[in-house]
């Protein structure tokens, strides 16, 4: 039996003693605060919440269309090969068996070899990574180009300003480039 | 003991979340200058910081003709004469898979 006596806490830390291995509890309660977020993403990635964040209109391309949406609803994000802003569409209900492929620029392409980024995807929910110039005037337009199995090519435009108002105020921000 | 363990655990996750694969896109990039000798050469690759030998480089003028038909080099590189009519360069890794340079945006030397 030690002969030595234990000192006797202060009773703060006795009560510190007590009870501090009961803290652990709040690190279950830390998860919680991100649960709305997990819980939007999880629905916007499963496409429970819709093909985006903000369906931006329907843009007529010929005899077909197709729902614009931002997948985010937010300014390009940046990137090795420069600032990147990912959108999300679908077809109309009875051109997705005609359509090939669908393509996404700013600014009219001046060939389909050149017509931009493509969309990859269900015709139901299909998305694209556009590269967004830092000089890209506020009043561009987004052009979509679509090709259809029979050989035929449709192009239609929208403008960049209501395909998403924040790569505007994001391009207004960054200010005009030379 | 117990909260050694417990911090050892919670390190380990941690180490794990950051190292979980995540999806790492490979957009094409292409930049062109103006070398001495009223050339320009344009280098190739993709945002994964893979190189891109062996791709289609093509110079095509404003009426769509091809002025020079290229394929990017083992270092992806590709050095042709500067031409004499308004163009712009098309890198070409596939469709969809393109970087479009202006003549306008080739800082000159």
């Amino acid at each position: 039996m030690s002969k030595v006596a234990a000192a006797t806490p202060s009773p703060l830390r006795a009560v510190w003693l007590k009870w501090r291995f009961h803290l652990n509890v709040l690190l279950l309660l830390v998860p919680l605060g991100f649960m709305p977020k997990y819980l939007a993403d999880a629905a916007l990635f499963r496409g429970d919440s819709g093909i985006g964040e903000r369906v931006a209109g329907e843009v007529q391309v010929g005899p077909w269309s197709l729902t614009l949406a931002e997948f985010r609803n937010e300014g390009p994000r940046p990137d090795p090969a420069g600032p990147m802003k990912f959108f999300n569409a679908a077809l109309c209900a009875n051109c997705a068996e005609q359509v090939k492929a669908t393509y996404l620029r700013i600014g009219k392409p001046r060939s389909l070899r050149a017509a931009g980024v493509i969309f990859f995807g269900t015709p139901y929910r299909m998305g694209a990574l556009l590269p967004v110039p830092e000089r890209t005037p506020a009043d561009a337009e987004l052009w979509v180009t679509m090709e259809g199995w029979d050989g035929t090519m449709h192009q239609g435009s929208i403008a960049l300003s209501q395909a998403s108002p924040a790569t505007i105020a994001w391009l207004n921000k960054q200010g005009v480039k030379p | 003991m117990t909260l050694i363990r417990l911090s050892r655990a919670c390190a380990t996750l941690l180490l794990c979340a950051g190292f979980c694969p995540t999806a790492v896109a490979h957009n094409p990039m292409c930049e062109c200058k103006e070398i001495p000798g009223e050339q320009i050469q344009c280098t190739g690759g993709f945002s994964d910081g893979s190189g891109a030998p062996g791709v289609t480089l093509d110079v095509i003028g404003y009426d769509e003709t091809i002025l020079v038909p290229g394929k990017l080099g083992a270092d992806s590189t590709l050095t042709f004469k500067k031409p004499s009519a308004e163009f712009y360069v098309l890198f070409d890794a596939g469709p969809g898979h393109v970087v479009e340079i202006d003549q306008a945006d080739i800082p000159s030397q």
